[in-house]
């Protein structure tokens, strides 16, 4: 009789009803509401929280790889995106520069195939290009798995991180070409071992 | 309007002081709603709903759920494959300084003295495990210079690119393994 004369009701039941009692995880969670006129009339579908709920708008499985962090809620709706400060040093001329790097390490690197090694200055040089090649790839990689809004922090650690380990190998690699055979012959002897 | 209505609505206004001289409408009275009902602010209504609307938001979906093509695999393989070898590096080189303090070995000729102990098929796996994703690297970063001088956008042309670079992956790696 109520279902009939409560449309709303009526659709709470074809709703939740087999929702709630297949998708739940607990055996006894479809007797904690044994009957939907007992639940909150005013609990609407979009107001459920929980697995089932988000389930049922998608068509394939969730897959929580990257699950989210807690929701903040940053100044208002109206909230304009931020204007990024213009700067010389970024965009455009910093592009051109991790390109010339690139750029730089295709003849040093053939080179040492072609030649069986280096001599210990261009060794010197595939040696720092690699290290700010690399550099430049691990601070893409921390910009955009980082994100500055979500996790700034572990964004700045990282970042302290990368710059510490950079100058530390710049250490090692500059006692490396000193001290020991430089790095093309050490990848050969090592290779033909 | 059903008689006990009726008869409710005159007997309040008789009952209320201004009810005999000031004529009320029945449709007012019809109107008052006995609920409690609370104020809050506009900002912290949008916010409060905002921030509910978030929560309930599905995450998006993972790569999985794209088809899997040259173009995307490939250049995501260019990243993974090149921070194999930069991780390598700094590893080693951190190592290296470490390892007087440390008291390791890792100068070139303990290097090779342990790596000449080591039977064929570590050496050919720990050589393929450097190789490959060397090459790779260094082959589709060339492809991907290419692409910055904007030459090659076409999707044939990059298929094309992309198996021409597996290609070359693979016979470099196999002869830097076996040949070299």
């Amino acid at each position: 009789m109520a279902s009939i004369a409560r449309p709303a009701l009526l659709r709470q039941v074809c709703n939740a009803a087999p929702t709630r009692r297949m998708a739940s995880t607990f055996a006894g969670s479809s007797l904690k509401h044994p009957s939907p006129l007992t639940r909150r009339p005013m609990q609407s579908a979009f107001a459920t929280p929980g697995a089932s709920r988000v389930a049922a708008f998608h068509a394939s499985g969730r897959r929580p790889i990257l699950p989210p962090l807690p929701q903040v809620v940053d100044g208002d709706v109206n909230k304009p995106a931020p204007i990024p400060e213009p700067s010389a040093s970024h965009g455009s001329y910093h592009w051109t520069f991790e390109r010339l790097i690139s750029a730089g390490l295709i003849p040093l690197t053939i080179a040492p195939f072609a030649a069986g090694s280096l001599n210990p200055l261009m060794d010197a040089s595939l040696c720092a290009l690699i290290i700010v090649h690399s550099h430049i790839g691990f601070q893409s990689n921390i910009i955009d798995y980082f994100p500055e809004k979500r996790i700034p922090l572990i964004r700045k650690g990282s970042f302290w991180l990368l710059r510490i380990g950079t100058v530390l190998l710049g250490i090692s690699m500059y006692s490396f070409e000193t001290n020991d055979v430089g790095i093309t012959e050490a990848i050969k002897r090592i290779w033909h071992a | 309007m059903s008689a006990p209505r009726a008869l409710n609505l005159a007997l309040r206004r008789i009952a209320s002081p201004a009810g005999l001289t000031k004529f009320s409408p029945a449709g007012r009275l019809m109107q008052q709603r006995f609920a409690a009902t609370t104020t809050i602010s506009e900002k912290e209504a949008v916010n409060s709903i905002l921030a509910k609307q978030r929560l309930n938001r599905p995450v998006s979906p993972h790569l999985t759920i794209y088809k899997p093509q040259m173009t995307w695999l490939m250049s995501g393989l260019t990243r993974i494959t090149g921070l194999i070898v930069a991780t390598s590096f700094y590893v080693y080189g951190l190592s290296y300084l470490a390892a007087p303090t440390l008291g390791w070995h890792l100068e070139t000729p303990s290097l090779v003295a342990a790596v000449a102990a080591w039977p064929v098929v570590v050496k050919v796996t720990a050589k393929l495990a450097i190789a490959v994703p060397f090459f790779y690297h260094s082959f589709n970063g060339v492809r991907h210079l290419v692409w910055d001088f904007g030459k090659g956008m076409t999707n044939q042309a990059v298929v094309r690119g992309g198996w021409v670079v597996i290609a070359l992956t693979a016979a470099s790696s196999l002869w830097a393994t076996f040949l070299a």
